[in-house]
C-alpha cells in the first residue's frame, strides 16, 4: 500500500497543475477586472481541441503552442464582451459565451471524447510506474508559475497590472489604461485555460463540457487565496490533486468528486464566516 | 388586469383539450420550468442571490416522489413529499451556502448539484446510473391519471398554486423586505427586516416550486435518471429567469415558455433531413449561450420589465 504512495502523489501533483493552472487564470482576470470569468474551462477545452486537430498535421511543441496561442485569443475575445458590463453582470456573461463555446466545439470537434499523444513511455518512482507524461506537466507548471511571478512583479507591465488589481481608480490616475490591462488579464487567463487543456488531456479524455469539471476544480484552487492570490492557488491545486488522487487510490475512485467540492465549499463558508467584510455586493 | 389574467387562465386551461400528444409534452414541459424559473426569479430578483444549482432542487423532487411511489406509498402523497423535501434539503443546506453571496454563491450550489448528482448515480436506493424505473402513475383515490392530458391540468394546477403563493410573499410584508434587501443588505437590516432568516425561507421557497414540478415530472414520464437533471438544465432556468425577467412573476412564466417553445422550434429545425446529428444541441447551446450574453447586456431588466415599461412612456 505504502508503495503506491508515490505513485498517488504524482499523479495527484500532474491533475493539481492543471487546476492550478485553471484556478491561476481565473486569478488573472479576478485581480484586475473583479470579473469571475465562468468561461475559463472552456478556454482549456477550446486549447485541448485545437492541439488535437494542429497535432495531426504540426510536429509536437508547434502544435501545442498554436494551441495555447488560439486560446489566449479567444480569452481576448471574452474579455472584449466581459469588460463591457458590471462585475456582477459580466458573470452571467460569461456563462452564456461558455454555453456558446459548446455550439462552437460541437460544430468543429463532435460530441465525443477527444486526445492526443503526450510524452510517451513511464517512469518508476519507489517501486510505481508512473506515466512520463505527468512529471511534464510538473515541469511545465512550475517554471510558469515562476514566469508568472517574474512578470508581476519586475516587468512594467506587470507591475500595471498589479496596480489596476490593488486600485483602480489611483491606476488610471497615473495614467495606466484599466480596460487594454483588463484585456490583457482575459489574454493571459485564456493562454493559461488552454495551456492546462494542452497539458492535461494526454492523460485525461477532454468532451466539450469538461469545462465544469475543470471549472469549479480550478474555482476551488483559487478560493484558498481568495482569488487573487496566484501562488496560493498553486498550493490549492496541488493540495486538491493530491486529495483526489489519494481518495481514488485508497478509497473509493467514485467519491472524490464529493471530497473535493465538499473542501471548496467548507473553505468558501470558513472564509465567510472569519471576515465577512470580504464578501461582495449582491449580484 | 384582473380580466386579462382571468382570460389566459381560462384560455390555458382550456388548451390541453386541443393539443396533440407531441404538443401536450411541450405544454407540460413549459408549465414544470415556469414552476421552477418563477421561483428561481424570485430568488435572484426578490432576494438577490444566483442559484446555479436549481435543478438539483427538481431532481431532489422527482427522486422522492419516485422512490416513494416505487416503494408503495399513494402517489398523492409521494407528489405532496416532493417539494417539502426539497424545502427541507434547501434549508439545511441554505444555513452554511447562503452565508456566501455573488459568484461564490453561484459556485457553491453548482458544486451542490454535482455533488448531488455523483450521489444518486452511486446510490443502488435511487437506481444508481440506470436511474428509477417503473414509476407508477398518478392517481387520486382511484382515479388513475393515465392520459397526458390530464398531466396538463395537473401541470396547470401546479403552476397556479405557485403563482398565487408567490404573488402573495411579492405583496405582502416579508415580500416588501426582500426587495429592500435585494437593494442593500446593510439598510434593509437597519431597517428592521431579519435579512438572514428571509434569504433562507425564500431559498426555500424556490426550492419548494422547483421540487412541486420535479414531483409531477416524475409521474408524466415515469423513469427518472442522473442524466435527466444535467446542469445545462440549471442553466436553462437561469436564462429563461434573465430573459423574462428578474423579480416579475410574469417574467418568470414569459421567458420559461418563450424559451421552451423557441427550443422546441429549433429542435424541429435540426432534425429535419438533411440536417447532421449533432444539429439539434449545437442550435440550442448557441440559442442558450447568445440569449443570455445579449439580455444581459442590452436589456438588463429583460422582456417583461422592458416592454411594460414602453406602454408607459
Amino acid at each position: 500500500m505504502l508503495s503506491d504512495l508515490a505513485g498517488y502523489l504524482v499523479t495527484g501533483l500532474g491533475t493539481g497543475c492543471g487546476y492550478a493552472l485553471i484556478g491561476s487564470g481565473l486569478v488573472a482576470v479576478y485581480r484586475v477586472t473583479r470579473v469571475v470569468n465562468f468561461a475559463q474551462g472552456a478556454f482549456a477545452v477550446v486549447g485541448a481541441m485545437c492541439a488535437s486537430s494542429f497535432l495531426s498535421v504540426l510536429p509536437h511543441g508547434i502544435g501545442e503552442l498554436a494551441a495555447v496561442a488560439v486560446a489566449a485569443v479567444v480569452g481576448l475575445l471574452v474579455g472584449l464582451l466581459a469588460t463591457t458590463t458590471t462585475p456582477q453582470s459580466a458573470l452571467i456573461v460569461t456563462l452564456g459565451l461558455a454555453v456558446f463555446a459548446y455550439a462552437v466545439e460541437v460544430l468543429v470537434w463532435g460530441d465525443q471524447p477527444r486526445s492526443f499523444a503526450g510524452l510517451p513511455g513511464a517512469v518508476s518512482i519507489v517501486d510505481t510506474r508512473v506515466q512520463a507524461h505527468y512529471l511534464l506537466i510538473i515541469g511545465v507548471t512550475l517554471p510558469v508559475f515562476a514566469a508568472m511571478a517574474m512578470f508581476f512583479t519586475r516587468t512594467d507591465t506587470g507591475k500595471a497590472l498589479t496596480a489596476c488589481a490593488s486600485n483602480p481608480y489611483a491606476a488610471r490616475v497615473i495614467g495606466i489604461d484599466v480596460r487594454r490591462m483588463g484585456l490583457l488579464a482575459f489574454t493571459i487567463g485564456g493562454a493559461l485555460g488552454g495551456l492546462a487543456g494542452v497539458l492535461v488531456t494526454p492523460v485525461q479524455q477532454v468532451t466539450f463540457d469538461s469545462d465544469v469539471t475543470l471549472i469549479v476544480n480550478g474555482f476551488a484552487a483559487a478560493i484558498l487565496g481568495g482569488l487573487t492570490r496566484p501562488a496560493v492557488t498553486l498550493v490549492g491545486g496541488l493540495l486538491l490533486g493530491v486529495t483526489q488522487a489519494l481518495v481514488a487510490g485508497y478509497g473509493n475512485a467514485a467519491h472524490q468528486t464529493e471530497i473535493a467540492l465538499g473542501l471548496m465549499i467548507a473553505v468558501m463558508i470558513w472564509r465567510a464566516i472569519r471576515r465577512p467584510e470580504t464578501q461582495e455586493a449582491p449580484a | 388586469m384582473k380580466l386579462l389574467l382571468l382570460a389566459l387562465a381560462a384560455g390555458t386551461l382550456a388548451l390541453p383539450a386541443f393539443l396533440d400528444t407531441e404538443q401536450l409534452s411541450i405544454y407540460i414541459l413549459a408549465g414544470l420550468a415556469a414552476m421552477v424559473t418563477v421561483g428561481l426569479s424570485l430568488l435572484m430578483g426578490h432576494a438577490g442571490q444566483i442559484s446555479l444549482g436549481q435543478a438539483s432542487f427538481y431532481a431532489i423532487g422527482a427522486y422522492t416522489a419516485g422512490i416513494l411511489t416505487v416503494h408503495g406509498v399513494p402517489p398523492i402523497l409521494g407528489l405532496l413529499a416532493a417539494p417539502v423535501l426539497a424545502a427541507g434539503f434547501a434549508a439545511i443546506v441554505g444555513v452554511g451556502v447562503l452565508r456566501l453571496r455573488g459568484h461564490y454563491l453561484a459556485f457553491a450550489t453548482l458544486a451542490m448539484q454535482l455533488i448531488l448528482l455523483s450521489v444518486l448515480a452511486q446510490s443502488d436506493w435511487a437506481g444508481g446510473a440506470i436511474g428509477l424505473q417503473g414509476i407508477p402513475r398518478m392517481s387520486v383515490g382511484g382515479f388513475e391519471l393515465d392520459e397526458d392530458s390530464h398531466y396538463a391540468y395537473l401541470t396547470w394546477a401546479g403552476l397556479a398554486i405557485v403563482l398565487v403563493v408567490a404573488h402573495n410573499l411579492v405583496k405582502s410584508r416579508p415580500g416588501r423586505g426582500l426587495r429592500a434587501l435585494a437593494t442593500s443588505e446593510v439598510a434593509a437590516a437597519a431597517s428592521g427586516v431579519p435579512v438572514g432568516r428571509y434569504r433562507l425561507a425564500v431559498f426555500a421557497l424556490s426550492a419548494a416550486f422547483a421540487g412541486l414540478a420535479g414531483g409531477i415530472y416524475a409521474f408524466y414520464l415515469g423513469y427518472l435518471g442522473p442524466g435527466s437533471f444535467p446542469v445545462l438544465l440549471s442553466v436553462e432556468y437561469v436564462v429563461m429567469a434573465v430573459v423574462g425577467g428578474l423579480g416579475t412573476l410574469a417574467g418568470g412564466v414569459v421567458g420559461a415558455v418563450a424559451i421552451t417553445l423557441l427550443v422546441q422550434a429549433l429542435n424541429d429545425l435540426g432534425t429535419q433531413p438533411g440536417m447532421p446529428s449533432y444539429a439539434p444541441s449545437v442550435l440550442s447551446y448557441a440559442v442558450y449561450g447568445l440569449l443570455l450574453v445579449i439580455v444581459v447586456l442590452f436589456l438588463p431588466r429583460g422582456i417583461v420589465p422592458a416592454l411594460t415599461r414602453k406602454e408607459r412612456t
